[in-house]
């Protein structure tokens, strides 16, 4: 999966913007605040509607617009799918099947999407038409965050391997907040009209955590390995990584719904749901001691890193098309040694950076994209706004 | 903000669903450049709507008497009753010229978040109608989605021990459609759902 070209309009800081990334590397350059990151940010956006630094949509629109414009060319080389919406018809699919996706993304309102100028009913139905792998200086939570950072990393990786999995975890969210309603709705008195209400609720909750919990496990049982090679070739000494996941209501017999039967009594003494797939934990385990409280800095950071690369190559190697990597701002974050591994090992296919300091050693990016005061002002397609005004070499 | 009475419009179409502020606002102008005769038609229609219609007794479908024209026809079966969320679900099964049975209308689905129990639906009212009226079949019409799905789920536990067929509506793929124009979620259900050819 490449992106060939991308166009912005009322992106964040850029009132227009053109960019043409090398098939391989790509480098966004520039001071701090100017812009670089919101490249990566719109390019993912397409990807997972939504931004991965958590900004609401109105955040991602210029100032005294009502909206803004993403839009950009994919070649896709994988087998044309269904979920793509009416543009995936278009040919048999295959290699070199170019793809216009737009995303008009409104500041008040519905966003709309678009591929190949065709309107899709919803949002969602643009997910799948991009992949994504974002690595960004925040992804040290997934080694000492919550629990939730970690569920996060499992359902985002989901949703690009079938896009099935955005309904389920929609589903399944829906479905908890209901409960959770109901449970404080009852306060504590567990009514004829309560119990009955409730059994209909923790039979659907049963069915899609069930769902979810075999999704994760399959996930986990694919990332081990890769995560394990991905530490050894990021981290400057070797060490044992082991993922566990292996929630306790898994293993009761009857599952979910026997768990939740025995967990009612306590869900309507404390009103909230105490069991099931949204306290699930991954435990990510280094030479036999919990990472997030054992492991060094460093550690820490190679197997944020390697969980990041892992998710990437089972991605990869699950849909036969590699996502578009994204690392924003990292090697800040790192010492020159795992900039150099991360580099070095760098997964084959498109990659686009951003640094404000200097291009670490052993980076040979195809393109050097110059960035200033939300312009492209070297290195943007040619012929676009750039022309003429950078004189830097970079 | 504008002259009171052009305000309180704008802010009672607001709280209209599926209108936004600025949809009441071109609405409110709208309707200050119609000729008198037509606003008033408009305001006449409100008021003759909410003076003369009221809930069927039975079905609690829209009415102008106290039963409704579905539950007055002798030509309907009493045997079936198809249970659906809103008035406008009876609209869209009658289209399809496919079923003569009664109706029931439960006025929402199970929704804590909206606090919307099976007490504030017209539940224990159906449960009234089955005996007297000689019911064999209850068909759960409710949208597929979580609330729907759970409301069905809800009426069938409680409507199965009764001893009657409980059935539910089937999911699946639009007629007339292409399979790869279909979304991964009804394509999934329809597999599920699939029948043997006979």
């Amino acid at each position: 999966m490449r992106l060939q070209r991308l166009w912005l309009t009322d992106f964040r800081g850029y009132a227009a913007a053109e960019l043409e990334p090398a098939p391989g590397l790509t480098a966004v350059v520039g001071a701090n605040g100017q812009g670089k990151t919101n490249l990566l940010e719109a390019v993912a956006w397409l990807a997972t509607l939504s931004s991965f630094r958590g900004a609401p949509d109105d955040a991602l629109v210029r100032v005294g617009a009502d909206e803004a414009v993403v839009r950009a060319e994919v070649v896709a080389d994988a087998p044309a799918r269904a979920d793509v919406g009416p543009g995936g018809s278009e040919g048999p699919g295959g290699t070199g099947r170019l793809v216009l996706l737009e995303a008009l993304i409104r500041a008040n309102g519905r966003d709309q999407v678009l591929v190949n100028r065709q309107k899709l009913r919803r949002a969602r139905d643009l997910l799948g038409s991009l992949r994504v792998t974002v690595f960004s200086p925040d992804d040290l939570a997934l080694v000492k965050g919550g629990p939730g950072e970690r569920r996060r990393l499992l359902d985002e990786a989901l949703v690009s391997l079938a896009v099935k999995h955005d309904a389920l975890r929609g589903d399944l969210e829906r479905v908890l907040r209901q409960r959770g309603t109901l449970l404080r709705q009852a306060g504590g008195r567990a009514t004829p009209e309560v119990t009955a209400t409730l059994d209909v609720w923790d039979a659907k909750l049963a069915e899609l955590g069930e769902a979810t919990g075999r999704a994760r496990a399959a996930l986990v049982d694919r990332l081990r390995p890769a995560t394990s090679a991905a530490y050894d070739q990021v981290a400057t000494a070797s060490a044992s990584v082991t993922l566990t996941y292996d929630p306790a209501w898994r293993r009761c017999d009857g599952g979910l719904g026997a768990a939740l039967a025995a967990a009612r009594a306590e869900d309507l003494r404390r009103g909230v749901s105490t069991v099931g797939p949204h306290r699930d934990e991954l435990e990510l385990v280094i030479d036999g001691l919990p990472a997030r409280t054992h492991a060094s800095q460093g550690e820490q950071r190679s197997l944020a890193l390697a969980l990041r690369l892992a998710t990437h190559a089972v991605v990869t190697d699950v849909t036969g098309s590699s996502p578009v990597l994204l690392l924003d701002d990292v090697f800040s974050e790192l010492d020159p040694d795992r900039s150099h591994a991360l580099l070095a090992h760098l997964p084959p296919g498109q990659a686009l950076l951003t640094t404000a300091g200097p291009l670490p050693e052993g980076a040979a990016p195809g393109l050097v994209v110059r960035v200033a005061g939300g312009r492209i002002v070297d290195g943007g397609a040619p012929g676009a706004v750039a022309a003429g005004a950078g004189t830097g070499v970079v | 903000m504008y002259a009171g009475p052009v305000q309180d419009l704008i802010d009672e179409l607001g709280r209209l669903p599926g209108i936004g502020p600025k949809s009441a606002q071109r609405i409110a102008f709208h309707l200050l450049k119609l000729p008198a005769q037509d606003a008033v038609r408009l305001s006449r229609a409100i008021d003759e709507m909410k003076a003369r219609i009221t809930f069927c007794s039975r079905c609690f479908n829209v009415s102008e008497g106290d039963e409704c024209e579905l539950c007055a026809d002798p030509r309907r079966d009493t045997h079936v009753v198809c249970v659906v969320e809103e008035p406008k679900d009876i609209v869209a099964v009658e289209r399809t010229g496919e079923y003569h049975g009664r109706y029931h209308v439960l006025q929402g689905a199970i929704s804590p978040i909206e606090g919307v129990g099976p007490d504030q639906l017209k539940v224990r009212e159906l449960v009234a109608r089955l005996e007297p009226e000689g019911i064999t079949e209850v068909i759960l019409c409710t949208n597929p989605n979580i609330e729907g799905e759970a409301t069905a789920m809800y009426l069938a536990r409680l409507l199965r021990p009764l001893g009657l067929a409980v059935t539910r509506i089937a999911s699946g793929l639009p007629v007339g459609g292409d399979l790869e124009y279909a979304d991964e979620l009804t394509l999934g259900r329809a597999l599920e759902g699939r029948r043997r050819l006979e």
